[in-house]
């Protein structure tokens, strides 16, 4: 053990060293400026010609400068998720025997309260990606932690039961991922391009900015995060001898 | 000495350091399982290296948000904003990184119930057995 920390503490002594070495010699320079691509999303995702009606730069480029990366980025996390999921093939997850127990009354209403908020922060997060640092993923991520609270507290069994099945969530999830492509489709049909914005969607309902077709993705993609989540969870939960079952069917040992 | 190109030095030797530790354990170690933390701080140092790409020096760098929907405020953004782009991209990134590390996690999980170890060697070895029919 002492050996491995001496170790740690060369690299960490070598470390600093070169970072020493490394600016005496002036050859890192960080940058005072902003690079010319960085300076026109800066300008342009609220005021300017191209613009995309979003005071968040990040969230104007995510999707809509470079919303088309951010759709086929969308589709790789989709199959990733539905790829862990065919591995772990269950016919049926849910089967389980086990009665439902979890923690004391005390955490359990605590846990309640806690979920609660969590959901409620993470549609604020995802409903206002177009206004704030945030948006549907970092929305959806946070939406996931709400479950995965639950499930040690109440038991995957009481969640199962009450309805949060996985076919539902990864049903949920596909027809979310629907959506965003229905959301970047809808423009073609009025002879516009793929995953036109402010051309095709307003950019402000009732008075509210919602910067056309930033919010439906937000939106769209906080539920297909959060549900896909979910999904993982449950089935990362799931009795370890449910698996072990199917695995003995499947390979007969 | 400037603090500031000492303090940039350092998080760029930082990022080499952590670069050579994953990459040691993503070749050397022979749990699955570390290789695969191995491959999350790589891809950690990966997006962290972008970051810095966008960053810049002034005080104070805020984020690319307008919060006042004002040409003064835009004014202020140009002086003081981060690089949004590298943000993008690095949001793109994590996301990529996160859906492929979980899809190995479930393979090492369903690897570790059939052959009962997450050691590469042995799990190699038994799939390729039974590939062989052994």
């Amino acid at each position: 053990m002492s050996r491995r920390f001496a170790v740690l503490f060369l690299i960490l002594a070598l470390t600093i060293a070169s970072a020493l070495a490394l600016s005496y010699a002036d050859f890192a320079r960080p940058a005072k400026g902003l690079k010319p691509i960085g300076l026109f999303y800066v300008e342009n995702s609220y005021f300017g010609n191209l613009t995309a009606k979003s005071p968040e730069a990040v969230t104007a480029i995510v999707w809509d400068y470079r919303g088309l990366d951010t759709i086929y980025e969308s589709a790789v996390f989709f199959l990733a998720i539905i790829g862990g999921l065919s591995i772990f093939r269950l016919e049926s997850p849910q089967l389980m025997a086990k009665e439902a127990k979890g923690l004391t009354k005390i955490s359990k209403t605590g846990s309640k309260i806690i979920a609660l908020l969590i959901i409620s922060v993470s549609a604020s997060i995802a409903l206002h990606g177009h206004l704030t640092p945030g948006g549907g993923f970092q929305g959806g991520s946070t939406l996931a932690v709400a479950p995965l609270l639950l499930i040690p507290v109440f038991s995957i069994t009481r969640l199962v039961s009450a309805g949060i099945t996985s076919k539902r969530l990864v049903i949920a999830r596909s027809a979310a991922m629907t959506c965003v492509g229905l959301t970047a489709l809808l423009p073609v049909i009025k002879g516009l391009e793929l995953a036109s914005n402010l051309s095709f969607y307003p950019a402000e309902i009732g008075g509210e900015l919602i910067s056309g077709s930033l919010f439906f993705y937000n939106l769209f993609e906080y539920l297909a995060v959060g549900s896909g989540f979910t999904a993982v969870f449950l089935y990362l939960s799931t009795f370890e001898e449910t698996y072990r079952r199917e695995i003995e069917k499947e390979v007969g040992t | 000495m400037n603090e500031d190109v000492f303090a940039w030095s350092l998080v760029l030797i930082m990022l080499l350091t952590n670069t050579l530790l994953s990459i040691y354990g993503i070749t050397y170690r022979r749990s699955l399982t570390k290789k695969l933390i191995g491959l999350t701080i790589l891809s950690d140092t990966a997006n962290l290296a972008f970051i810095l790409i966008g960053f810049r020096f002034v005080q104070p760098a805020v984020p690319p948000v307008l919060t006042e929907l004002s040409l003064e405020s835009l004014e202020y953004l140009r002086q003081h904003a981060v690089d949004p782009l590298p943000q993008a991209l690095v949001l793109t990134g994590i996301v990529i990184s996160m859906a492929v590390n979980a899809l190995i996690a479930f393979g090492i999980i369903q690897a570790y119930r059939i052959t009962g170890s997450t050691d590469a060697k042995v799990v190699v070895k038994h799939f390729s057995e039974e590939v062989r029919g052994e």
